[in-house]
This record gives structure tokens, C-alpha cells and sequence, in this order.
């Protein structure tokens, strides 16, 4: 009962593979032998579709929506190798508070005491964005998740959203909110995309946890409603989901990091956008 | 489920207990639709504690959480509270003031205003964060009034921009050497505004309450209650206990010294059940489980159970024979002035099931009663406690019993029903549409006047009083209209508009 639960956070920018990274991770993790929840919190809803065959289910705020009484239980299923799945769900795109959303179901979930009932091992959090706000903030304060993970590519729009995340972890560090546990380079395939997310890995203090490349069994995979470590356990993508899954199991002491400032920001962009595009030329001209 | 103080977060009535605030029939069939023994479970859901809720189309009249925080917590004597909201919030000091004030007089302690500070949040503190302006704030109650604790009441702003205001209070809470307790009580969270009663004790509990105390205070009886009269240390000095009030005008110190009390008593089961039953899951400081002390039934059962409990039980009985014997013949006498009158209580869920029982005491008949919620269960979910079943046991079925958060244009049809000669009521709102019908109010501002053996002749005196300038009541109604349309008036079923839509409240709203 009284044993300590693992508590992670995932945030990144939409789109960037997070849920892919996050449902891989927690399959790893199951298949290790370890209790895991996978808590995603995202009003599409979507985040724990692969541990589940591509099958939906419903999210928390679903049926806080129809009951004025809603038991934990009700929200949770089961998942490939008995992982459980949680969606916090939230309102139409335009319309309500998905922050708000967040903070509702989270709290749900705490006051029934689930995470100790189910005696988890890890709880990963899957969240949208790049923390917008006060609500999706709220995995990063005290007493919800103790590691955070950003998940980014190489890609200038996705070390924007990480670099805000460690504004966030930058903000609540002194009153006992999550640290950074570090980078999952994701969708890493050439030496300049290693280069880049090194060098802003460098800057703002952090470490990469993992390079992880683009590859079609996970497209493959994610087709079929399944994660990578279900449908293609033998690939060599799995075994890089499972070496960060390690990882991230061994993991112990997390950083603040040192978010860059809008200035240096756009600075250090410049920088890199121009090598490539120095880069690119070259490679035109000597084609030409 | 136990209480969890764990989460900074209190649970709300609805997921913790099912409460409803929309039922109408008789009471033994809600008795029955409720958790208790006495139904054994059941009701509409698939689960207990699910009782058929009727849902209106709209809300003409309630109160929100965060205004029983301002009656709470903003009473504590030596506290500070800090509202932590848009300005309108603070709307209710000025009567909450009043109230205070003359709380403080009635026991006999120093008057002195509420200490309430409004952060004031505006737009820009919307966009960017109020957690600044919680910080000043808190320095600013620090300094002006030195208080021995700083409570920090929520909004419903501040809860849909998900501030912080956790980082602060804890901060603050270590540098000023002081609780700093920060209240989530966001008035959307719960249809109901006794959860605003369960965020303060929530607080209390976890950052005030001696978590380790040295020693109990076996004489000493913790008292939950609101500004009433002091009628509980008499009547429990009795048995040779001391009483320790709570939570309004208490001090901090009063509240540190709840988990080494002997036991746990209160007025009212609305108010007191989240944080009598923490006390003894948490410290074991036992909630005195019986009926509540009002009518001869609940108040023999209760004295009894208070002796049992703190090991008084011969000092006990012995007050119940002198009681017997002093105030029988009064309520006998009373009985033959009040007899044939017929009265009608709406009040709080809880207290309207014990001054029903007072009325039937008192040989008064009482067909009708408007309870503003219903929780099909309390917090220590023991079927002692279970106040509605003690009144039909004890006193008898109540044919139209209603549950409706104060909503006018329903009570005028709810006394058409019954059409009694006086109305019983505590909340504001009521009683102007009762007197435009000729219906005098009696209003229990001091919500101890009914309460033991003395409150039965209390209140037979205050309806004799009422029923005495009934005639001013009758005057009123000839020379005033009502703004209903003529359908409405000849309506004669006052919760039609909820029954066509109407959907249990396990079913899908979608």
C-alpha cells in the first residue's frame, strides 16, 4: 500500500509523437513485469488507443458529464499486458476549458485514492502542448508527478514547446513541483537533426534520454492499433523503446532546467537555420 | 469510502454521499430511496446512495460554496481569510458581518468585525496569473491583523485559470510560521453549498487539527456548530463536560485542540458530518452517533449516547428524569394552546428532520416540509444518524416532502398543498412570498432556540408570539399581488417543470 508510486509527466507539442512515445513506454514497461497507469490528458482523447487495438473508451470527463457521481473505476480499462488506460477526456475544440479539464479529472482520480488502490508502480501522464496554461500545468505541481519528460524533434516549432515546458518546470521547481528528467529526441534520422536537438539539449542543461528515429514500423504498428512493442516486439524500433523505458525506470534524479529566453531563442534558431540553409546550397550546387 | 485528506482537494457532496437537491413525495419513500438501513441501499442507480433526482430547467435562488467558506472559515476569531476571487465574492461581507456581530454578542465575546481581504482579481490577472497579487495579500493580512492562521478561499475564477495557489500558501505558510490553508471551494464543483462547509473542515483538518496530541482532554466535547446561543455548555456542563465550539468564533487554538476532545457532538448532521467523521477516522475522537438532540425521542437517545460515549452515563440519566419531570408539563400545556395549527419547515435538510419532530412534540401538524438537499447518507455512513428515518419512526410519515434549493416560484405552489398557519425557516428568501400568503415565518436565526428538552418550549412560545400578529400577515396578502401568470397559480403541481425532462441522475444527459 504504502509503497512509492513512480509519477511521470509527457508533455510536447502536438503531434510530435507523444502518445506514440508515451504507449510504447508504458508497454515496455508492463512487459518488464512493472504495474503501470497510462493517464492521458488530452480532450481528443486518443493517447492510450494503441495499448487498447485502436479501440476507444470512455474518458473521465465523459461520465462526469452524464452522472453526478462518478467512481474512479468506471474510467479505468484495461490494456495490452494489463496495462491500465485512462483518458481525462474534455470539451469540443472551441468550445469550454480543456485546462480546467485536466484539473477536474486528475483531482477525480486523486480523491479516490486509485493509484494507491491498483499499488501502480508507474503512472505516465501523456500531455497536450506545451503548457498553455494553469491547467496543464497541473501534472507539473506538487504532488502529482515527480519526472518530467519532453518529447521534441528536431524541429524549431517543437523546441519552442519543449523550451516553454521548462519555463513551466523553471516556475514550480521551488515549491515542490516535477523536475526534467530530459529529452526524448524523437524523429531523429541524420546527424544535422542529432546536431540541433544536442546543441539546444546543451544550452538549456538537459540531457537526451533517448534518440528515437522515424520509422515505419511504428506507422505500421500504430495502423493496426497496436504499439510497436505488441506488433513488432522483435524490431529494432522496439528495442529502442524498451532501452528508454529502462531508462526511464532507473531514472532517479531529475534537473531544472534552463529554459532559453524569447531572445536567445530566436538567436540560436538563426543560427542553425542558416548553417542548413548554407548546408542545403552546398548540396544544390555540387548536385548542379 | 473513507475520508481522504491526502488531496488538498475536498471531495464534493454529490461524489462522497450522492446528495440531491431536487425530490418530491412523501419522506418515508425518500427515506427509503436513501443509503440507510432503514431502505437498505437501493434507489434508481445501479448502486446505493443514488436517490431519483428531479432536475429543474433553471435555479431562481441558492447560495455557493464559497459563501460557506466566508461563514466558516472567515469566523474564526483569531483567522484571517483571504478571498481569493473577483471582486463580487466578497458581495456577502456586509451581511456575514452582521451575522458575526451578532453571533459575538449573543456569547458574550468581544464584537469585532470579520477579517475578509478580497485579492479584487481583474481581467489582467485573468490572462496572466493571480498568484501574485495572493502573495501580497497574504503579507498585507500578515501585517495589518496578525492573525494566529490565514485561510485562502478559492474562486471560480481562480479555479478555471488552474492558479497555483498551493505554491504560495505553502511558501508563505513556512516563512510566516503560520497555517496558510489554502480552501478549493469553486462554487461550479458541486451543485450543493454544504461542500463550501466540507472545504473549510477539509483545511482545518489538514493544516490546523494537533496532528500528534500529547494528551486528550477526556472532559472536553467538540461542538460543531454556527453563532447559536450558548446552550451546549449548560446542557453538557450537566454531565460534567467542558464544550469546545467550532468552527465559528472559535480560535485557532479551539480548533488545534479538536483531535484531543472526548468526543464529537453537533447541531446539525449537514454541518458537522465531513468533519466529525474525519476526526475519528483521523485521531479517534468518536462522533456521537444518534439521533440529534431535538423532540424528547432524539434528545433522551442523543444525552444517553454522550454519556455512553465519555463514560457519563448515571450524570446522564439523571439529567434526563430532571428534564422529564420539568419540562413535560410545559410542552403539556402547550400542546393544548397548539393544537390543530398546522406548520411547515423549510430549512436545512438535517434540521428540518429534527424540528418537524419538535413540531409533532408540541402536537402541532405538519403535512409539508421544503428541504433545501438531501444527502441519502453521512459521511460516518452509520444508520444511527440516519435523521430522516429517526423522524418517521419516532413522530410518523410527512406526506409532501420536498427537497429544492429555496426556489420561489416552487414554494408558493408547496404551500398550497398544505396551506399551514406558520412557516419555519433559517435561510433568507422564503419568507416574503409566505407573508404575501398570509403566512407568517418563524425565523431560527439562532439555531439552537429548538434544540434539547428547554428548545420544545422555545419554540412553542415563538410560534404562540408569531401566530399572534398573524393578522398583519393577512393584511399583507389582501393588499398584494404575487408576479405569477394565473397558470401558475392554479399550477397545482409545484415541480411540473422538472418532471417531463425529468432524468435520474445516473442517466446519460446527452
Amino acid at each position: 500500500m504504502a509503497k512509492d508510486i513512480k509519477q511521470i509527466a509527457i508533455y510536447g507539442k502536438g503531434g510530435i509523437g507523444k502518445s506514440t512515445t508515451t504507449s510504447n513506454i508504458s508497454a515496455a514497461l508492463v512487459e518488464a513485469g512493472y504495474k503501470v497507469l497510462q493517464f492521458g490528458c488530452d480532450p481528443k482523447s486518443d493517447s492510450t488507443n494503441t495499448l487498447r487495438g485502436g479501440e476507444d473508451i470512455p474518458s473521465i470527463l465523459d461520465l462526469l458529464r452524464d452522472n453526478s457521481h462518478v467512481d474512479a473505476h468506471d474510467g479505468i480499462f484495461k490494456g495490452f499486458g494489463g496495462v491500465y488506460c485512462v483518458e481525462a477526456g474534455g470539451p469540443q475544440p472551441g468550445v469550454g476549458c480543456a485546462g480546467r479539464g485536466i484539473i477536474t479529472a486528475v483531482e477525480l482520480l486523486k480523491q479516490q485514492s486509485i493509484f494507491q488502490e491498483l499499488d501502480l508502480d508507474f503512472v505516465i501522464y501523456d500531455v497536450l502542448g506545451d503548457v498553455v496554461c494553469g491547467g496543464f500545468a497541473v501534472p507539473v505541481r506538487e504532488g502529482i508527478a515527480q519526472h518530467v519528460y519532453t518529447v521534441s524533434s528536431s524541429d524549431f516549432m517543437a523546441i519552442y514547446a519543449a523550451n516553454n515546458l521548462f519555463k513551466g518546470i523553471q516556475r514550480y521547481s521551488n515549491a515542490g513541483g516535477a523536475l526534467l528528467g530530459g529529452v526524448i529526441a524523437n524523429s531523429i534520422n541524420t546527424p544535422f537533426q542529432r546536431d540541433v536537438i544536442d546543441d539546444f539539449a546543451t544550452k538549456t542543461q538537459t540531457s537526451i534520454v533517448e534518440y528515437v528515429p522515424r520509422s515505419l514500423t511504428v506507422t505500421q504498428a500504430e495502423l493496426d492499433g497496436k504499439t510497436t512493442i505488441e506488433a513488432a516486439p522483435d524490431s529494432e524500433q522496439a528495442g529502442i523503446y524498451r532501452s528508454l523505458a529502462r531508462k526511464i525506470a532507473a531514472h532517479t534524479q531529475s534537473k531544472v532546467p534552463t529554459p532559453l529566453s524569447q531572445k536567445e531563442l530566436r538567436v540560436w534558431s538563426k543560427g542553425w537555420a542558416d548553417h542548413l540553409i548554407r548546408a542545403e546550397r552546398s548540396t544544390t550546387q555540387a548536385a548542379a | 469510502m473513507p475520508i481522504n485528506l491526502k488531496s488538498s482537494v475536498v471531495e464534493s457532496r454529490e461524489q462522497r454521499l450522492g446528495t440531491v437537491v431536487g425530490w418530491d413525495g412523501k419522506a418515508s419513500d425518500l427515506a427509503k430511496e436513501s443509503a440507510y438501513a432503514y431502505g437498505a441501499g437501493g434507489g434508481c442507480g445501479k448502486k446505493a446512495r443514488k436517490v431519483c433526482e428531479l432536475h429543474g430547467p433553471f435555479t431562481q435562488g441558492s447560495v455557493c460554496s464559497e459563501m460557506m467558506v466566508e461563514c466558516q472559515a472567515g469566523n474564526v476569531r483569531d483567522a484571517v481569510l483571504i478571498q481569493h476571487s473577483p471582486i463580487g465574492c466578497g458581495a456577502g461581507q456586509v451581511i456575514y458581518n452582521s451575522i458575526f456581530r451578532n453571533g459575538l454578542a449573543m456569547r458574550g465575546l468581544p464584537v469585532h468585525n470579520l477579517r475578509l481581504i478580497s485579492t479584487n482579481l481583474r481581467e489582467k490577472d485573468m490572462v496572466f496569473g493571480g498568484i501574485d497579487k495572493l502573495e501580497r495579500s497574504i503579507r498585507d493580512a500578515h501585517a495589518r491583523h496578525a492573525p494566529r492562521a490565514i485561510f485562502v478561499a478559492t474562486s471560480c475564477a481562480t479555479g478555471i485559470i488552474g492558479d497555483d495557489v498551493e505554491s504560495v500558501t505553502t511558501r508563505l505558510g513556512q516563512e510566516l510560521g503560520i497555517p496558510v490553508v489554502p480552501l478549493h471551494c469553486e462554487g461550479f464543483k458541486s451543485k450543493h453549498w454544504s461542500t463550501g462547509f466540507d472545504a473549510t473542515q477539509h483545511g482545518i483538518l489538514r493544516q490546523i487539527v494537533r496532528k500528534n496530541p500529547k494528551q486528550k482532554q477526556e472532559d472536553l466535547i467538540n461542538v460543531i456548530n454556527l453563532w447559536g446561543t450558548d446552550v451546549f455548555r449548560p446542557l453538557l456542563g450537566e454531565l460534567g463536560l467542558r464544550v469546545n465550539y467550532v468552527i465559528d468564533m472559535a480560535t485557532v487554538q479551539e480548533l488545534e485542540q479538536l483531535s484531543e476532545a472526548a468526543a464529537t457532538v453537533t447541531f446539525c448532521s449537514t454541518l458537522s458530518s465531513y468533519m466529525a467523521a474525519a476526526l475519528e477516522q483521523e485521531f479517534g475522537v468518536p462522533e456521537v452517533k444518534a439521533p440529534l438532540p431535538y423532540g424528547f425521542a432524539g434528545t433522551d437517545a442523543w444525552i444517553r449516547e454522550v454519556g455512553r460515549v465519555t463514560g457519563r452515563s448515571e450524570k446522564a440519566e439523571a439529567y434526563i428524569q430532571k428534564e422529564h419531570a420539568r419540562v413535560k408539563p410545559l410542552v403539556e400545556e402547550l400542546r393544548k394552546k397548539l393544537s390543530g395549527l398546522k406548520g411547515y419547515v423549510s430549512t436545512g435538510s438535517a434540521y428540518a428532520h429534527a424540528i418537524i419532530g419538535v413540531l409533532r412534540e408540541l402536537g402541532v401538524q405538519v403535512d409539508g416540509s421544503l428541504v433545501f438537499h438531501h444527502d441519502p447518507v453521512y459521511d460516518s455512513q452509520d444508520p444511527k444518524q440516519d435523521s430522516l428515518a429517526h423522524l418517521i419512526e419516532n413522530y410518523g410519515e410527512v406526506p409532501y416532502f420536498s427537497v429544492g434549493n429555496r426556489q420561489q416560484f416552487q414554494f408558493y405552489g408547496l404551500l398550497q398543498r398544505v396551506h399551514p398557519d406558520f412557516i419555519i425557516i433559517r435561510h433568507n428568501g422564503l419568507a416574503p412570498l409566505a407573508s404575501r400568503l398570509g403566512i407568517p415565518a418563524i425565523p431560527l436565526g439562532d439555531e439552537h432556540h429548538a434544540l434539547g428538552y428547554q428548545g420544545m418550549v422555545n419554540l412553542g412560545e415563538s410560534i404562540l408570539d408569531v401566530l399572534a400578529h398573524k393578522k398583519f400577515h393577512q393584511d399583507l396578502a389582501a393588499h398584494t399581488k404575487l408576479p405569477y401568470k394565473r397558470a401558475w397559480l392554479e399550477q397545482k403541481d409545484p415541480f411540473v417543470l422538472s418532471r417531463p425532462g425529468a432524468k435520474r441522475s445516473d442517466e446519460s444527459a446527452a
